[in-house]
């Protein structure tokens, strides 16, 4: 497929050691006929004997133990889990505030100058548009808005410093997840992403809540727009209480979903562009539309004559129900803890979410704990766009044309924006763990330069930072630069042994990075 | 997954399917029956060439299959209390429904399953269902895909990935199966030998061929004792490298006058019917479309349900021409997770409803028919609707899955496959 065109700025990288076009054939040619032949059989034969020992478990086991570091392993956690991946930067940083004053100043998050990354998303027109000046410039042109966005969001997962803000604006893009290319929602998600989930991703749950319930973007990804007096649709309702506030089935019926869209009747939007009243996007109540008759909502009675209030005293209903705030607390301790998270941890987290009102950082300090840190028994996949965004943080990349990746974004499954239904992208280890080969052939593209110079990597420099240049701590350095010194003794001592092996290929310092962005524990987090 | 069409890759003639068959002359003959149900079975089995590959199509968003399969027959159907908007007029009339059996058709845009139809290797069935209601999409997946009706979180295997743990693998056993998408689907979690492959004919193992066979022996050895599922799939996926390596997508040549579209959908088609052909031994594969979940603007008869209906015939056609000498071995099925209201809603699309329709594909399916139950010719009547807004079931999907796992595929496992049921065969297949 072709990535798409963005209104980027001129690359600003340096020159970059690069392949020779001729060069770049090798990186897809499999093995060739010529040794096929010997080596299938006796591989065939070895596999059958793996299908004898190990039949497929079917569920978690526990990976070899990490290798020992001189560096704080909790300190090590903290920062992989609150950001899009270990730097030495990063890991400098939190070993000079240490614990909590790392984690607060992640919180104070708009303290923290992220000129950098900000001077890099200037040129993207169209992060600070609303939805009509979108339509204005970009009506009939969803590769601009979806591109810049799309960009804008992998430049931040990288090179923002606010990395705990980034992260939880993740999350709750997953959880109010809405799909750009529905309807058309290129001309709304922008906004919705930049007032809905960037405005309140670090506030409170009920702001947040409100905020997506006036979302333009939502209103016509759930077609709440249409829902009216008599003809009510149930879309939006139903998420409302199934993916957004309590979980599936989790204290309310379907009566209650007919009811809660009952509610939400008239709450709709602008939806011309061309209607000088109001602007494209504008949250509009429509009073005939509305059902004011009374309803029964989760055994309330809600009266009759309510108007808009109705639907936002469902809000407030869901958003102070302690199934919310479990349901809420447990997705937020598996986002940060992993997917065992424990459930005294999930139960504390949704004591404080009732006690303060949802307050999201609050949460995050019930979470961010060393005592629950250090809890950690099995780690975390990092998903696909969390995979490429770690290789070219610990790489410290340039990357001037972010759309490049895109491909592979895609054929991983987890281009922004782009999951079709409301559960957003799931955060499992199953549902991300069998496809494999893409992270090999992403990590070797970026390894070998060969997106260069839209994204280019100085691993000369990197080695060299490193001492990786003293014959035998090749992978060593590796190691501390993508890892800080977390891989594996069997990793470092098979990469070293191929680095040797190398000796006297085209380059095997490329070779051997690549392979140790390949390694499990580089998956994991 | 996100629902692109790629477009753009082309395919022509096969090549080096002869070294694949030698390979299979190691494989022994062994009788299945003598081999206990619960044992894994690790021998290499006979009966190969017996057991029909298993295509799973896999509708997502709840496919209106009051469009797809009109009812006509069904004087309901036509209230003014239902579909005033969207009805499908029936055969004869402009924008008619195509007649399948005087009693049911066609939408229009199904147009190019008909000619499969009427070679009676298509079989329609109607008012298919689970005893499980939901209208949730995820619960549904969950309970469609798991075939967990009523017992939601019990099993967490796919009823597919049941099938595949409980019956020999066929040849090498290597790549069993594989989902043409960028990650399984529920259907095959915890399939042994099972892939997303999204693109079959770029699955190779990138870098310097200097160091391929050290630079896989690394990442096999570190992948052996790393978290599953990532462990098996690495294995997974060296083994499949050399598998898929052997054939040539790149000149692959469909047989039969068949013509796949450039939409994702026919291309998975065209890729998996290439691997059928090179015989590696692939049993199973999941091919899915989004798109279905109409809930307003539903656009049957020229807007974009019906673009997406015209997409999944022409598709199915292809492959079933391009296969026809292969279908006495080929199942496919069509499913997806429920149906849609019979009423059309404010926005002329329909909310998500129960029963819906399925297909099932191949050379030993008894096709040219509509299996189901009207009740009388009036299923639609308000009396019969499910809740008084949904087609009522009236099939049990998993009858349809199991009469093609036990005769087409020969499977020992019902109740492992499908626990707590038993099914009711339909005639839906030979066998």
């Amino acid at each position: 497929m072709s990535t798409s065109c963005t209104t980027a700025p001129a690359p600003h990288s340096k020159r970059r050691r690069t392949m020779s076009v001729s060069r770049r054939k090798f990186l897809t040619y499999g093995t060739t006929a010529a040794t096929f032949g010997g080596t299938m059989l006796s591989r065939l034969e070895a596999a059958m004997r793996r299908r004898l020992q190990t039949p497929y478990p079917g569920k978690l086991q526990s990976r070899a133990p990490r290798r020992g570091v001189s560096s704080d392993p909790t300190l090590h956690r903290l920062v992989e889990r609150t950001s899009f991946g270990f730097t030495r930067d990063a890991y400098a940083q939190a070993q000079a505030l240490g614990f909590e004053g790392y984690r607060e100043e992640q919180l104070d998050y708009e303290s923290i100058d992220d000129s950098a990354v900000e001077s890099m998303l200037a040129p993207y027109d169209t992060l600070p548009m609303t939805e009509q000046e979108l339509y204005d410039s970009y009506s009939g042109n969803p590769t601009g808005t979806v591109g810049q966005l799309t960009d804008a969001t992998m430049l931040r997962a990288i090179y923002s410093k606010r990395q705990l803000y980034e992260r939880m604006v993740e999350f709750w893009t997953d959880h109010f997840n809405i799909d750009i290319n529905d309807s058309f929602c290129y001309l709304l998600k922008t906004s919705d992403d930049r007032d809905v989930i960037r405005q309140y991703a670090m506030t409170s749950f009920p702001e947040l809540l409100n905020a997506s319930a006036r979302s333009a973007a939502m209103s016509e990804y759930l077609d709440n727009y249409s829902n009216i007096k008599g003809h009510a649709q149930e879309n939006y309702a139903r998420e409302l209480m199934e993916l957004h506030t309590l979980g599936v089935f989790n204290g309310y019926t379907q009566f209650d979903v007919e009811q809660v869209a009952r509610c939400l009747t008239g709450w709709t939007y602008i939806r011309r562009a061309d209607l000088a009243i109001l602007p494209l996007g504008t949250f509009v109540f429509v009073a005939e539309k509305h059902d004011n008759q009374e309803k029964t909502v989760l055994g309330q009675t809600i009266p009759a004559g309510g108007g808009e209030s109705d639907g936002q005293a469902v809000l407030d209903m869901l958003s102070t129900h302690p199934n919310t705030a479990g349901f809420i607390a447990r997705k937020m301790c598996i986002h940060f803890l992993g997917y065992d998270a424990p459930e005294d941890v999930i139960a504390s987290v949704a004591a404080t979410y009732l006690s303060t009102g949802g307050d999201i950082k609050q949460m995050l300090r019930v979470i961010l704990q060393p005592a629950t840190i250090q809890y950690l028994t099995t780690p975390k996949l990092k998903r696909p766009f969390h995979f490429i965004a770690s290789l070219l943080r610990a790489l410290d990349a340039d990357v001037p044309i972010p759309s490049s990746v895109k491909s592979y974004l895609y054929i991983m499954g987890h281009l922004p924006f782009y999951w079709p239904q409301p559960d957003g992208y799931a955060d499992k280890i199953e549902v991300w763990g069998t496809a494999v080969l893409p992270r090999w052939q992403f990590a070797t593209a970026i390894a070998y330069n060969q997106f260069a110079p839209n994204i280019s990597i100085d691993l000369d420099g990197l080695l060299t930072s490193e001492g990786g240049n003293t014959p035998g701590e090749q992978a060593a350095a590796l190691d501390r630069i993508l890892t800080g010194g977390q891989l594996t003794d069997e990793e470092v001592t098979l990469l070293q042994g191929f680095y040797d092996g190398a000796a006297g290929t085209y380059w095997p310092e490329a070779d051997t990075l690549r392979l140790a962005a390949s390694v499990p524990t580089f998956q994991l987090y | 997954m996100p629902n692109l069409d790629t477009g753009c890759q082309e395919y022509r003639e096969l090549s080096r399917r002869g070294f694949l068959r030698s390979s299979r002359a190691m494989v022994a003959q062994v009788a299945a029956a003598s081999v206990p149900a619960w044992l894994p079975r690790i021998s290499l089995a006979a009966d190969a060439s017996s057991r029909d590959t298993l295509i799973v199509v896999f509708l997502r968003g709840g496919m209106d299959s009051l469009s797809v399969v009109v009812p006509y027959g069904d004087p309901n159907y036509y209230a003014s209390t239902l579909r005033p908007t969207i009805a499908i007029p029936p055969p004869g009339e402009t924008n008619g429904a195509i007649d399948l059996d005087g009693f049911f058709g066609f939408a229009p845009a199904m147009g190019p399953l008909k000619e499969v139809y009427d070679a009676q290797q298509l079989a329609v069935l109607h008012a298919v269902a689970s005893p499980d209601t939901t209208r949730s999409h995820f619960e549904a997946y969950d309970v469609i895909e798991y075939a967990t009706p009523l017992a939601h979180d019990t099993l967490f295997t796919g009823w597919l990935a049941r099938h595949l743990q409980t019956s020999p693998p066929i040849g090498t056993g290597l790549l069993r199966a594989l989902a043409v998408n960028t990650v399984l689907p529920r259907t095959m979690s915890g399939a042994p030998a099972t892939l997303p492959i999204p693109d079959p004919a770029t699955f190779d193992f990138p870098g310097d061929a200097a160091t391929i066979t050290e630079a896989r022996a690394v990442l096999e050895q570190l992948y052996a004792t790393t978290l599953e599922p990532m462990s098996s799939a690495a294995q997974s996926t060296v083994d499949t490298i050399d598998l898929l390596n052997s054939i040539d997508f790149d000149h692959y040549t469909p047989s039969g006058g068949a013509v796949y579209a450039g939409n994702a959908f026919a291309q998975g088609l065209k890729s998996v019917a290439a691997i059928i052909k090179a015989e590696i031994g692939l049993e199973a594969a999941v091919v899915e479309r989004g798109g279905w979940d109409t809930h307003s603007q539903q656009g049957a008869i020229d807007g974009g349900m019906a673009n997406n209906m015209n997409l999944l015939a022409s598709g199915l056609r292809a492959f079933w021409l391009d296969l026809q000498n292969y279908m006495d071995r080929v199942s496919l099925v069509v499913q997806t997770e429920f149906g849609r209201r019979a009423d059309e809603n404010s926005s002329l699309g329909s909310d998500h409803g129960y029963a819906t329709a399925m297909f099932a594909m191949g050379g030993n399916i008894n096709g040219g028919q509509v299996i189901t139950d009207w009740t009388d010719g009036e299923l639609l009547h308000p009396d019969l609707l499910y809740n008084g807004d949904s087609l009522d079931m009236r099939v049990d999907y998993r009858d349809v899955l199991a009469e093609i796992l036990d005769k087409r595929l020969d499977s020992q496992a019902m109740t492992t496959i499908f626990p707590n049921f038993t099914p009711t065969y339909r005639g839906v297949a030979n066998g």
